[in-house]
């Protein structure tokens, strides 16, 4: 994880108002424009190498975006539809990237948020790979009873065999963590953080610029001919 | 006094049955508390009233008191009783929530509104007594079991507790993951925090421990010095005696060794070592009997190799099992013994050499196929329960393979005492007996081969009793056993053969004595020889002046 120095909020402005620049303009060139600033960001960074695995993840959604839009619209339009989400999914990559969770729920708790809010926000991606890995040991349990579930059709009619114990775990496992969670003062009065988010002058400067390039956006689509 | 139990009675929400039942108890500050029971016999849930979770999180009908540091739980919720009291529950993976070790460590502290700066010197000396300074920006998630166990000890300690419980710490680590865990409980004790300790595998604590609590039926049915309990009439209460003192009372003689050092002088000062020695060499060949040459190969396996996300997890295994053999896998966690039995019957392919179970290509056939042959006991039977009842659940395979016998079920419904459970949901059975129909589950098919995962691990003296009546008799019926686990002491008392692993090799393949003289090969490994062995090895050496 590349922890930056801004403060999460002003990142997550910076990032809602790339998305909204991305959603306002339906021509390649600004959103190529736009992807080209991105990678040169990624590149600054050195988060080449993690952006392309996520882009192996991503191409997949970006491809069937860019197929489906084409074949309704026109390929032009496909290829604005691909663009676009691939500049969104990159914005939110760099934000992901260079924010620790920990931090952006603390900053979130800062505007006001309820702490088991953004606690929940911050945790919950966190126990996805533990319920793949459960699911996976399931699995096996099953397969190793004969039960079918290599994949295909016929893996639907099994899937009792695998979303019940899994249901059950999951619930099981909430169980036991809100019950060690408890146990070490979640949602007592008072918290206070190691890391108290402080919005300092570089923020207020990512935030005007945003603004700015909001406005511009703003403007070069509502008033230029 | 730091914790005092007065006669408190809870049962939890929809159950008429009490997990604690009047228990009475006093544990005073400075003290390291061993206590031990049965399944069932209300050992967590006394955990948990400790620090207030019985009754204010679990809710349920609650009865008598309890002070912790003198403050009524009752009276403080677990919020202000965490301050002086902390719990490592049994299961690291459900107590680690945050993103990395360092906030993990941190998340108490910060409950607490404590400054950066204290946080920052108590996160330096817990992680510095557990030895996790150099996983600070790990996921929790990605850790070694012994890794989160360390983590989840560390994420109470940095809250410095004045009492420290925990419930069954030692279940999932390898020896070395045990030995590590002992040395930070033992500088916890130096440092005057109070200890409880709630566990089955009382050799590996034992020594450690001031005082000894046995708990049935949510009672504390008797309490006082380890060896005093131990000596005393406790063969009801189902635990898991040290293997030391389970040979002695074989033997008929009332001593408590600890160690192999304590069990010579216990035979030297009676002079019982001549005839003690002799009686045992008549009884080790039974222990390690070997199958015939003769019998027939069930699994052979050449130059095995397996690779997991750019590490090889398996390199060049060798592997060969006959009719009647039970072998046991040993190694550190993470040395390949989970790859190896996923082999067995096709979940995994080698990706060079070949295994063969019965003659099937694991290569060439599915694991549909293959599973037909190998039942596999997994250590979470929660993995596979699913159907409604428990008929059901343990007719799954025999009907997913066309091969239902009703009178070979009957017999195994028989045999793991679940003829009255049959029409009930398996979700609503006690682990024990939910481990007892994955057994019945994996044999139904009548297999020629059977993978036991980690089967001892979390488990009490009379499901370890029952598991060794199944193996004795799988064994006498010409079924072949494969035990996955770290439980030595099980192993070396029920495996005709070890296998032990270390970092995807084969580094020791022969009968448990052989492997256990081969102290380079047990350090290589982790593992340690057991205190029966050790006992073993001085009595036959000549002399036998010096243990």
């Amino acid at each position: 994880m590349k922890s930056s120095t801004f403060d999460p909020r002003s990142k997550l402005i910076a990032a809602l108002v790339g998305t909204l620049f991305l959603v306002m303009f339906n021509h390649w060139v600004p959103l190529a424009a736009f992807l080209g600033a991105l990678a040169v960001m990624v590149l600054l960074l050195h988060l080449s190498r993690s952006w392309i695995h996520f882009l192996k993840n991503l191409g997949f959604a970006v491809f069937a975006f860019f197929t489906i839009v084409s074949l309704a619209s026109d390929l032009l339009t496909g290829i604005v539809a691909g663009l676009r989400l691939l500049a969104i999914g990159t914005v939110f990559f760099l934000f992901f990237r260079t924010t620790p969770p920990e931090r952006l729920s603390n900053a979130l708790l800062k505007t006001g948020l309820p702490y088991p809010f953004t606690f929940v926000l911050s945790t919950s991606m966190q126990f996805v790979p533990v319920l793949i890995r459960r699911a996976r040991n399931i699995r096996d349990a099953q397969r190793a009873r004969g039960i079918p579930m290599e994949g295909g059709p016929r893996t639907l009619l099994h899937l009792p065999a695998l979303v019940g114990p899994l249901l059950i775990q999951a619930f099981t496992f909430a169980d036991e963590l809100a019950e060690a969670m408890e146990a070490r003062g979640f949602g007592i009065p008072g918290r206070r953080f190691r890391f108290e988010p402080r919005f300092r002058w570089v923020d207020w400067t990512v935030v005007g610029i945003s603004l700015a390039v909001l406005t511009a956006g703003l403007a070069i689509k509502f008033f230029l001919p | 006094m730091i914790l005092h139990f007065e006669e408190v009675s809870y049962s939890y929400p929809g159950s008429a049955a009490r997990a604690l039942d009047g228990l009475n108890l006093t544990v005073d500050p400075g003290e390291s508390v061993l206590v031990a029971g049965s399944s069932g016999s209300g050992k967590s849930t006394f955990c948990r009233a400790s620090i207030g979770l019985v009754p204010h999180f679990h809710h349920g009908k609650f009865t008598g008191r309890v002070l912790v540091a003198g403050c009524d739980t009752r009276r403080h919720p677990v919020h202000e009783l965490f301050r002086h009291a902390g719990l490592v529950f049994q299961n690291p993976d459900a107590q680690l929530f945050n993103q990395t070790v360092e906030a993990e460590l941190t998340y108490g502290l910060e409950s607490l509104g404590m400054r950066p700066s204290e946080i920052e010197s108590r996160m330096a000396w817990a992680s510095g007594l557990t030895k996790l300074d150099s996983l600070m920006d790990r996921p929790p998630q990605t850790l070694s079991g012994g890794e989160k166990q360390r983590l989840a000890l560390a994420s109470i300690l940095t809250l410095r507790p004045r009492l420290l419980l925990l419930d069954e710490p030692f279940t999932h680590l390898d020896p070395e993951g045990t030995e590590e865990l002992r040395r930070i409980l033992r500088t916890m004790k130096s440092e005057g925090i109070t200890l409880v300790l709630v566990e089955h595998r009382l050799h590996e604590v034992i020594q450690d421990a001031d005082r000894l609590i046995v708990f049935h039926a949510g009672k504390a049915v008797a309490e006082g010095p380890p060896r005093q309990v131990l000596s005393g009439d406790i063969s009801t209460y189902g635990l898991n005696l040290p293997s030391l003192i389970r040979l002695f009372r074989t033997f008929g003689l009332d001593e408590t060794p600890f160690n192999a050092d304590e069990a010579i002088e216990a035979l030297k000062t009676r002079n019982l070592l001549e005839p003690f020695s002799s009686r045992l060499s008549r009884e080790i060949p039974k222990l390690s009997g070997a199958p015939g040459e003769a019998a027939s190969p069930i699994v052979e396996g050449e130059n095995i190799w397996f690779n997991y996300e750019g590490r090889n997890v398996l390199r060049g295994v060798h592997l060969k099992l006959q009719k009647g053999e039970c072998i046991a896998l040993l190694g550190r966690n993470g040395a390949g013994k989970t790859t190896l039995i996923k082999h067995l019957n096709g979940l995994l392919k080698p990706q060079r050499g070949f295994l063969t179970v019965l003659g099937l290509d694991t290569r060439r056939n599915p694991v549909s196929k293959i599973s037909r042959h190998v039942g596999l006991v997994w250590q979470n039977p929660n993995d596979q329960l699913f159907r409604p009842t428990v008929r059901e659940e343990v007719l799954t395979a025999p009907k997913a393979f066309r091969s239902y016998d009703p009178a070979w079920c009957n017999q195994l419904f028989e045999r793991f005492g679940l003829s009255s459970l049959l029409d009930r949901s398996p979700f609503s059975l006690s682990e024990g007996q939910k481990k007892r129909v994955s057994f019945a589950a994996a044999l139904a098919v009548k297999p020629g081969l059977i993978v036991l995962d980690e089967p001892t691990a979390g488990q009490d003296e009379s499901f370890r009793r029952e598991l060794t009546g199944f193996i004795t008799r799988l064994r006498e019926e010409g079924c072949a056993i494969v035990l996955a686990t770290h439980d030595l002491e099980f192993a070396a008392e029920h495996a005709t053969r070890w296998l032990v692993l270390s970092d995807g090799q084969i580094v020791a393949d022969g009968p448990p004595e052989e492997v256990m003289a081969d102290a380079a090969v047990m350090t290589k490994a982790g593992l340690r020889p057991t205190q029966r062995f050790q006992l073993i090895q001085f009595i036959k050496q000549p002399g036998k002046d010096t243990p």
